[in-house]
């Protein structure tokens, strides 16, 4: 068994480092969900190499052919590689956007932490209107400067992977994960009205831009380290003409926060108001956590939305109740404006602190949201490399579990970890004279 | 401001002094010319400038705002064409970076060090109290004045922990256009995780600021950035180097332009050596105060040491020098003097 391992992780060494965290998954022996944390060796198939990126909690035992105990399961942990885009450190990924994968990027020069939208041409190709929302939400983003609007820092492209790089500002989370975090799904009203300002700012923004963001939802609303909203996601926004009159005439955006206009199926709309009716869709679900209208299909759905009825739950009160009802009138023309609502009641007037801060979730269990690319550049800069002795980077599933059992009994006592990422707790702790080629430790 | 009027023709420009923020910014000595007073006037260029007239702005506001005798104070700014003219007195001794860069490569003497520290942590305290965190201590922002006083300026990467009317426990923006700033900057400001900084970050940078006056050179110069994030993340402590933390036996492959002899024998005091460390702890909970650093030890036997202007000898501040010919700068002797000074001078970054 050790000969096999050895054997094994020679092949590793040749090709894992090409491997990158690209390679799509079929099943093998596991069918685990992955991460780019570890390597999992199976025993029936030396020769091939199963690349996993996935939590360890994600292990999931109930998918295994057949019994096999934990002590014969190996795990080696692969290499946080580090790869560059331009001046950009590449770290790990952040979420899954409508046309490719977000990651959180460094910027090498200025040490600013990025988020990069990954666009892989050849998958857009194949969707319809895909190009072209791509390029017109490109050519939006660059025109656009607001503190409330999501930026669109820098840009690359790789001709030979055929993949564009859009490099945006950092957010650590959206509100729907706030959302997600708590177990009603909704904010206390302070905390919602802080972000409602800043909606209504981004919007008001856009809309003096004559853009129309027609994809307004928790999802879509993104919160900086600092507690800053960003308005993202402008793939089915659309310019207004100038010169024509304020009418829309497609609707793309999410189905639950479409105004009664659009599941009507009207042919031309004011195109404004469809932001408004969202906007008052996604107020409602952060401070209500459920949904004004739901339907079984998007069919019931929408005749539910077109009929523009709809209940507000008991405890929420005017003006709130007021401004909800003004946000979500049927007729477009009678919904409030941007000017109406920042002079509503509601808004001007901050409502008392009831409750907790809801704070942004923790991003793959580090509630610090520490730079994922820290681990890389360490991996970088200080990894020696030992193809001598691979054994020290070999787990078995035992050990994991023991390994787990110590950690979470070490979180449940509370012990408030300092920031130092607990992903690489099996890394041999190397100090800081063994560095190699570091000049720093030298006066010049 | 009423003192200095807000038109060029009441300023006679005599050199250039250096340049500051990335070349967009240029120091000028200058003569007023109803008082034959000499000053410096710093020019932003605007039209460089661009995105980042808010930090002009920032800056000039925030300066006039905070009084007090160790920050550098502005007497007037105004527009002319492209440019804002910001007027303040003029700092003799220039910077503490030109300093280093001019008359003390492998750093000042000790007595030095604990003169214009104790004046930056004045400031520094004042500057805290006052509610904002300066976010860019270094040798380039301490300026010396002819009696051998130093202030503190550089105030446009500052920013304000009141928020909305409220002290902040933490701070998350990371500052603009701070890529020249970024060898100074705490691990825990460079971190950007959700922990944030506040102004211990300075009392870190207070740290880094003290080995670059003592080793002439800040830790990390020359290393890449990515290095230095991980290098700080790490916890790794730069050191003031001297023969205890840098013995002879200490083999360097590349000294480079550094004389490694007067490193190896010379020795700062044990209580310097414990400022710089205090100061660049990993956790910023365990770094002191500004005010707490000002009761160290290290402040209270320095009384009897000589003036600063003594110790910064052979270097003269820039009035004495021009003061021979206040009338007439065009004797040929100033003039090489300046054209020396404008090769070398490139970091007065005010």
């Amino acid at each position: 068994m050790d000969k096999n391992m050895c054997n094994i992780s020679k092949n590793i060494s040749n090709d894992g480092g090409e491997s990158e965290n690209e390679i799509e998954l079929s099943n093998r022996i596991f069918s685990v969900e992955s991460d780019e944390e570890l390597y999992p060796i199976p025993l029936e198939n030396h020769n091939e190499i199963v690349d996993f990126e996935d939590e360890l909690d994600a292990v999931n035992i109930n998918n295994f052919f057949h019994r096999v105990d934990s002590d014969q399961i190996i795990y080696q942990s692969k290499k946080k590689k580090l790869k560059l885009i331009g001046k950009y450190v590449m770290g790990d990924m952040l979420g899954e956007g409508s046309y490719g994968k977000v990651k959180e990027m460094l910027d090498s020069e200025t040490l600013c932490r990025r988020a990069v939208k990954i666009i892989k041409e050849r998958k857009i190709r194949r969707i319809p209107n895909g190009e072209q929302n791509v390029q017109r939400e490109i050519k939006l983003l660059r025109s656009l400067r607001h503190k409330n609007v999501i930026r669109l820092v820098d840009e690359c492209y790789n001709s030979e992977k055929e993949k564009k790089y859009l490099i945006m500002e950092f957010c650590a989370g959206s509100l729907q994960g706030m959302l997600d975090s708590t177990p009603d799904k909704r904010l206390p009203h302070f905390q919602a009205h802080g972000y409602f300002l800043q909606l209504i700012d981004g919007l008001e923004y856009l809309h003096g831009k004559n853009v129309v963001h027609k994809d307004i939802k928790p999802g879509n609303l993104l919160i900086t380290l600092e507690g800053d909203l960003k308005i993202s996601d402008l793939g089915v926004a659309e310019i207004i003409d100038l010169f024509a009159e304020d009418t829309s005439v497609q609707g793309q955006g999410t189905p639950t926060f479409t105004p009664p206009e659009i599941a009507n199926g009207l042919e031309t709309f004011p195109g404004f108001k469809v932001d408004i009716w969202s906007s008052g869709v996604t107020l409602y679900n952060v401070v209500t956590g459920t949904y004004p209208f739901e339907g079984d299909s998007i069919f019931r759905l929408f005749e539910n939305i077109g009929k523009g009825v709809f209940q507000i739950p008991e405890d929420i009160e005017d003006p709130l109740r007021n401004l909800l009802l003004g946000m979500m009138e049927k007729d477009p023309y009678d919904r409030l404006t941007l000017q109406q609502i920042r002079q509503h009641q509601w808004f001007t007037r901050k409502p008392a602190k009831h409750g907790n801060v809801v704070p942004l979730p923790a991003l793959k269990g580090d509630q610090w949201h520490n730079m994922t690319t820290i681990p890389y550049l360490i991996d970088h800069y200080y990894d020696l490399p030992n193809d001598d002795y691979p054994d020290e980077h070999f787990y078995t599933e035992h050990q994991l579990n023991e390994e787990r059992k110590k950690y979470q009994k070490d979180h449940s006592n509370g012990t408030s970890q300092q920031s130092n990422s607990s992903k690489r707790r099996w890394k041999k702790p190397i100090s800081c004279m063994t560095v190699r080629n570091f000049p720093g430790c030298k006066q010049s | 401001m009423a003192k200095y009027e807000a038109k060029t023709s009441s300023y006679k420009i005599i050199s250039l002094l250096g340049q500051g923020f990335d070349g967009k910014a240029e120091v000028h000595l200058a003569k007023y010319l109803p008082t034959n007073e000499m000053l410096a006037i710093k020019k932003f260029d605007m039209d460089k400038i661009k995105e980042e007239a808010q930090l002009v702005e920032r800056e000039i506001i925030l300066t006039r705002q905070l009084q007090h005798p160790r920050i550098i104070s502005y007497h007037l700014a105004f527009v002319n064409g492209p440019s804002v003219w910001v007027i303040s007195s003029l700092m003799a001794f220039g910077s503490c970076r030109d300093l280093l860069s001019r008359y003390f490569n492998d750093g000042l003497p000790e007595n030095a060090i604990i003169l214009i520290l104790r004046d930056v942590l004045d400031a520094l305290d004042y500057i805290h109290k006052k509610g904002f965190i300066h976010r860019a201590i270094k040798a380039s922002h301490i300026l010396i004045s002819a009696t051998g006083k130093a202030c503190l300026t550089g105030l446009r990467y500052a920013c304000p922990m009141v928020v909305n009317g409220k002290w902040q426990k933490s701070i998350h923006s990371f500052p603009a256009s701070t890529a020249g700033n970024l060898n100074w900057l705490s691990p825990e400001l460079l971190e950007q995780n959700l922990l944030g900084y506040n102004e211990k970050s300075d009392i870190y940078s207070v740290g880094i600021t003290m080995c670059e006056l003592a080793n002439g050179q800040e830790p990390f110069a020359g290393t890449t950035t990515t290095l230095m994030l991980t290098e700080k993340v790490r916890g790794c402590a730069p050191q003031l180097l001297d023969c205890v933390t840098f013995p002879r036996g200490l083999a360097l492959e590349s000294s480079g332009d550094c004389d490694s002899k007067s490193i190896e024998n010379r020795k700062f005091s044990e209580d310097l050596h414990s400022v710089a460390e205090l100061c660049m702890q990993r956790d910023a909970y365990y770094r002191p105060t500004a005010e707490q650093l000002l009761t160290h030890p290290l402040f209270k036997s320095h009384k009897k040491s000589m003036p600063l202007p003594d110790l910064l000898k052979p270097a003269l501040p820039m009035s004495d020098r021009v003061a021979y010919n206040k009338d007439d700068v065009t004797n040929l002797d100033t003039i090489n003097r300046l054209s020396q000074m404008e090769i070398y001078t490139c970091e007065w970054d005010f």
